[in-house]
């Protein structure tokens, strides 16, 4: 039984990061197609030109 | 006429003791209703109990007190709340078995889980992040965030049924002597 409850406890846990992962990268996509840029793409260039 | 307590009920009781308004704001939107239909969600079970509570309006005016923590709701109250959500959602009740938290934890989830897109909307928001060229991210840096955001979505829908499984063993797993 606690074993049981430990491995639900795990898995809402992991739920919660693969829920932010959608919602993070849905978010970027909806603010690209508003035209704002998405700061920290892997091609963008941090430091100030 | 008060409610005939059946055993466990203390104990339910003194676990929906320390619900906080912010928790039963929470469960309520988790499951979608807005404060008329908690209103009478809470009286249908009330009347299934035989049991006299306040008018419609009433609970109206005090579901939103007890949400802002303005006031407690009275033993009789927490208890139909918890027989609300235990009627409404099943295996929640089996979740409350771990603690308020964690049944707390996983109607957030759900609802979190509920308000996600579909793999074709997300495919549908990268073709239009494509349509409109970058200077931040390059076209295969968008595939790969949509791309990303799928397998997440398909880790969701798997974990998910994971749960499913475990919430509805509640018996299973006790099967060793």
């Amino acid at each position: 039984m606690r074993a049981r409850d430990d491995e639900i406890k795990r898995v809402l846990a992991e739920l919660d990061v693969h829920i932010g992962e959608v919602e993070a990268g849905v978010a970027a996509l909806k603010q690209l197609m508003a035209g704002d840029e998405v700061p920290g793409g892997e091609g963008s260039d941090p430091t100030p030109h | 006429m008060g409610a005939r307590k059946r055993p466990a009920d203390s104990a339910r009781v003194a676990a929906l003791a320390d619900l906080t308004g912010e928790t039963l704001r929470l469960w309520r939107e988790s499951m979608g209703w807005d404060v008329p239909r908690m209103a009478r969600e809470l009286r249908k079970v009330a009347r299934d109990s035989g049991e006299d509570v306040a008018a419609h309006h009433g609970l109206v005016k005090m579901i939103p007190q007890w949400e802002r923590g303005n006031r407690a709701p009275r033993e009789r109250y927490r208890l139909l709340y918890q027989q609300v959500f235990a009627d409404a959602l099943g295996d929640l009740s089996k979740g409350m078995a771990l603690g308020t938290d964690a049944a707390l934890r996983l109607a957030e989830v759900r609802s979190r889980a509920a308000r996600l897109p579909g793999a074709d909307e997300i495919k549908a928001l990268e073709d239009a992040a494509l349509a409109q060229p970058r200077d931040t991210m390059t076209p295969a840096e968008i595939r790969a965030l949509a791309a990303d955001a799928i397998a997440h979505l398909q880790e969701v829908s798997d974990e998910l049924a994971v749960l499913s499984a475990l919430l509805g063993s509640d018996d299973a797993g006790e099967d060793n002597p």
